[in-house]
Parts: C-alpha cells; structure tokens; sequence
C-alpha cells in the first residue's frame, strides 16, 4: 500500500473517530426520546396498546396525549432503527474482533456512557404503565387464586375468581386458562399477592427491573471473561427495543427466565471450571425452567459439552428438588410441565412466522399437521446442535441457537420470544447468532407496522 | 486479560459451517418474503376495512365509531364484510342495529353496500334474530 493510500485511510479513520461519539449520542437521544414518548402517552389512559390497568402511573398523565397505533409505531421504528445504528456502531467492536484487533466500544462511547443510556431506558418504562400485554395481569391472578382464595393455580383459570379485583384486568383470551409457569415462579408471586392488586402490581414491575439489571451484570461479567467487548453487550441487550418495551413495559416473566440462565451462563463462563460450579449451573437452568420451562433447553448442551458427572448429578438433585417443593405446594398439576407444553404449543398467534409462512402458501392459517412438521423440524435443529457441541462447538452459542429455533418455530411468537437468545448471542464468537436473533426481531417489528402502512393510504 | 476458553475460540470455517450459513440465509430469505407477503396482505385488509367503516357511516349517516366487523356471515375468504352499529346514539348494540353487505373494490375510499339486515337491541348477529333483509346480496340471510 502507497504512502498516501495509508495516510488517506487513516484521515478516515480519524475523521470516523470524531463523528462516531456524537452519532451514538444523538442515537441514545432517539432511543430515551421514543421510550419517553410510548410511556408518557400510554399514562394517559385508555389505549388499545395499554391494558386495562390500575392507574399506576397517573401522575405522568398531562405530559403525553392517548397512545395511539400511529405514534406507538413510529416510535417504535425510531427506537427500532437508532439501535440497529448504534449495534452497528459499537458492534465494531463486540464479537468476532478477538486479539489485537479487537477495539472496545470505549472508542465510541464509554462504559459510564453505556450503562447511563441502558439505566435511563429501563427506569422511564420502570415508571410508565403496564404496556403492550395483560400477562403481568394474570401473574397476579395466578398469586391471589393461591394466597387470597385457597385455591390451585394450576388447576383453575381466572376466571374462578371473577369477584376478585384483579380479574377485570386479565386477558379474557386467558380467562380459563390455568397457568403455564413453574411451581417456583408461581410461589415466589405468592408473597407479591399480599400487598393488593396496585402493590402486586409495582412487585411485578420491579422484580422485572431487577432481574433486567442482575441479568445485564451478569452479561457484563461473562463478556469480559470470555474476551468481549462488555460495554457492546450491555448496549445490545438493555437498549433492545424489544427487550425495553415489551419485555420491560410487560414486566414479564421471561427477563426472570433470563436472569436463571445467564446465573448458569457465569458459572461456567467464568472463573476456575470446576464440577462444583458446574452442578451449580445445572440447578440454575433448572430452577429457570421453573420459572419457565424453555430454558431447560440449555441442559443437554451444557452436558454434552462438559461431558462429567457434576452438571447430571447437579439436574438431578435440582429436578427432584423441585418435583418435590411443586408437588408438595400444588399436587401432580404443578409439577406436570408436559401438559403446560402441549396446551400451549397448540395455540397461534398472527405474528408466527408458521402463519405468515401458510398465508404465503396460500393457506388461511396454521393446520394441525403443521405443528407437527414445526415439532419435526425443532428436533432436527436440535439434534444437529448437539451433534455440533459434541464435536466442539460453543454449547452457550448451540443452546443461543436452540432457543432462536424455538421462538422462529412457535405457533404462538410474541415479542419477549425473541428476546431469549440474545443474551445468549453477545457473548458466544459465532456472530451469526446475534445477527440471526436481530434479523428475527427486525422481522417481527416490520410485521407490525401494518396500521401505519394503512393509515399512510 | 483472561485468554478466551477453547469453547469461545473463533469457530472454524469448514464445509459444515459453509453448509450452516447457506442454508440461514434460505430460511432467513423465505422469513423475509413471508413477512412482507403477510404484511401487504394486512395492509390490504386494513385498506379494505378502514373504506367498509367510512362506507357504513356515509351510508347511514352516523358518525359512530363502535361498528362491529364480521369477516364470516358472508363467507370467510370473500373479502366480503357485514358491518353492524346502532341505528340511533347509544351504547354499542343497545339500540336497534343496521348491518350492511359490503364488498367490490375500494373506490374513493368507499366500497359497494349490496343489502343488509336489522337486529333488535343486545343480541349477537345470528340468523335467528335479523330482519328486514334489504337489497339482492343478502339472499338467505334473513329467517324469512
């Protein structure tokens, strides 16, 4: 290369280093700038994407107008298209740029910088209203059927206690529908069903926020151990639209999921392997799984790719452990994930990708042989990643891509779906996942801007 | 700095890495299709149903924004809509309700009324209930 080829390329360089800072600023402006504005308007009242809830957030009324479907997509556009600039800007850095060349999004924005941006998106929709989901609804439904009424949640829907204050709110799709979470999820909502449908409520919402913020720690800690960039992490994680506005804005229970798996990720991840730590890890992928069951799809490749006894031993010990404390709290029903399963895989959502897949094919919607060939394709995807992790492969990128497969194959997608692998993604060297995971997610949200495209008609 | 363990080395680029990424990129390009596919068949819909609501209120003369939309009595698939709403201001279905017969193309922003029935106040839109079948669209709609 010339002399002034070189010099050319690293005036470039320079020029990019100044604009880049400021660019992911303006970036990070858009992302708190859209948030705030889904928040302040979904604060002031009724809407069809904020549920019928207890005024919680009242005192934000007066800032922002009724959320309607037009501003609730633009917003979401924006937010969706200042994070993918801001992935492109500090994924620079992140996965795949090992040794030498790898620089830290530190260049581009600092780790004060990172975790202001991710604090800041995650307590404005801390504040704002239950958005976009009735399921937190049901949460406390499932709590008050066991501590207020005595009676089983995994054998009622709530619909058995239509006269208490909590039921007005719940999804009427779920009214009958007895809970599909694990024991361990259902009894740690217990205590939350003392304090009153509104105290239940802000119990729900800040478990969700601390198990975000204890799940970004551990992604920070994992990263670094493993050679990434942490500030990339945390910024592709926690400034995820997705993961903001509907995991967040839902206070689902998924981030609790998450928190389990990432607990496991650390143990083996980091630090001296051992079978003790190991075995630990296997007890908190199970303690995920009952919380929620998906998670158990972890197991297999953390044992394939350790190959000892400790994880198996761990499993077991924690399964039967569980089996026990779910049996003994809430009979044969709340230990019978199965069932949970099959019920649920059964249901279809507009925002599959099967249905959009079968409209393609001309067919009006998902069939039961379909399911079928879904389930069918689920193994085979699963069988060769464990074919894959046995040969060497990353068992934490395998499991990544075994929850991906699981999510793009559901009859029933929904947003918080697509956000199980990406804490997954930003931490494995295979960047195929954390683009395929972003890829899915654009997907789901051009999905759904449908209203807008019709209102612009 | 801690050196990356063996299972988060850089993976290597083999045949069945090749394989992998040939056949994400396929199923990547069919997910792609089919979302835009279902998307301009809900842009469509929604086309469709935002004329049939300003066809039911130019046609009644009611502005009124509690208007039912049933995609079925006329038969599913059809792009055919029955449109029901209150005759006179009230809660939704607590008065007598028009339903209309819609379906043709959009044409400025409004679509073809065929027929339509009536049906008493707080009662669902079964055969049962209509009356006072009107226009030639809706044969065999009505109980009599």
């Amino acid at each position: 290369m010339s002399v002034v080829a070189q010099s050319e390329r690293g005036a470039a360089h320079v020029r990019s280093e100044r604009w880049a800072p400021a660019l992911a600023t303006l970036l990070a402006l858009l992302l708190v700038a859209a948030a705030a504005e889904i928040v302040f308007d979904g604060a002031a009242g009724l809407s069809p994407l904020v549920p019928k809830s207890p005024q919680i957030a009242a005192w934000l009324q007066g800032i922002g107008e009724r959320l309607g479907y037009r501003v609730f997509l633009i917003a979401l556009l924006v937010s969706s298209c200042a994070y993918a600039g801001l992935v492109a800007l500090v994924g620079r850095s992140s996965p795949g740029c090992a040794g030498a060349e790898r620089r830290y999004a530190g260049g581009v924005i600092s780790k004060r910088w990172a975790i202001g941006l991710v604090a800041a998106l995650q307590l404005i929709v801390f504040v704002g209203p239950i958005l976009l989901s009735t399921d937190v609804f049901s949460y406390i439904a499932y709590a008050r059927m066991g501590v207020e009424h005595g009676l089983n949640p995994y054998t009622h829907g709530p619909v058995a206690i239509v006269h208490d204050p909590i039921y007005r709110y719940v999804g009427h799709d779920w009214d009958l529908v007895a809970t599909a979470y694990g024991p361990l999820y259902t009894l740690l909502s217990y205590p939350l069903a003392l304090l009153g449908v509104v105290g239940a409520l802000w119990g729900m919402k800040l478990e969700a926020l601390l198990a975000s913020a204890a799940t970004l720690a551990l992604i920070w800690r994992v990263a670094r151990e493993r050679g990434f960039d942490p500030v990339a992490a945390i910024v592709i994680v926690g400034a995820n639209p997705l993961y903001v506005i509907y995991g967040l804005g839902g206070a689902h229970n998924d981030l609790i999921m998450l928190l389990a798996m990432m607990a496991a990720v650390s143990l083996v991840a980091t630090g001296t392997p051992s079978g003790r730590r190991e075995a630990g890890a296997a007890v908190w992928i199970v303690a995920g799984a009952l919380i929620k069951a998906t998670v158990a799809v972890l197991l297999p490749f953390m044992i394939v790719s350790r190959r000892r006894l400790a994880p198996i031993l761990g499993t077991v010990a924690a399964i039967m452990l569980g089996a026990l404390i779910g049996y003994a709290a809430f009979g044969i029903h709340g230990i019978d994930v199965v069932a949970a399963l099959n019920r649920d895989s059964a249901f279809v959502s507009s925002d599959s990708f099967a249905t959009e897949i079968a409209h393609l094919l001309g067919k009006p919607g998902v069939f039961p042989v379909d399911h079928d060939l879904l389930k069918a394709a689920l193994v085979l995807i699963i069988l060769h990643l464990l074919w894959r992790t046995w040969r060497g492969y990353d068992w934490i990128a395998a499991s990544g891509w075994a929850l991906l497969a699981i999510s793009v194959t559901s009859t029933w997608l929904l947003a918080w779906y697509i956000l199980w692998p990406l804490p997954l993604a930003v931490v494995t060297r295979d960047r195929r996942l954390l683009l395929a995971t972003l890829v899915v997610q654009g997907l789901f949200v051009i999905h759904q801007i449908s209203p807008l495209l019709a209102l612009v008609q | 700095m801690s050196v990356a363990p063996a299972s988060a080395r850089r993976p290597e680029r083999g045949d069945v890495w090749l394989i992998e990424t040939t056949l994400l990129v396929l199923v990547a390009i069919v997910l792609a299709v089919a979302t835009v596919n279902d998307l301009a068949r809900q842009v469509g819909t929604n086309h469709r149903l935002i004329a049939d609501l300003r066809t039911w209120r130019h046609y009644t003369g009611h502005d009124y924004h509690n208007i039912s939309i049933d995609q079925e009595t006329l038969g599913a698939n059809t792009q055919r809509e029955a449109l029901c709403g209150n005759t006179s201001a009230g809660a939704p279905g607590a008065k007598t309700q028009i339903c209309l017969a819609i379906w043709g193309p959009v044409l400025d922003g409004m679509r073809t009324v065929h027929g339509g029935w009536y049906l008493p106040p707080y009662v669902e839109d079964v055969r049962a209930k209509r009356y006072g079948c009107f226009g030639s669209g809706v044969e065999g709609i009505c109980p009599r």
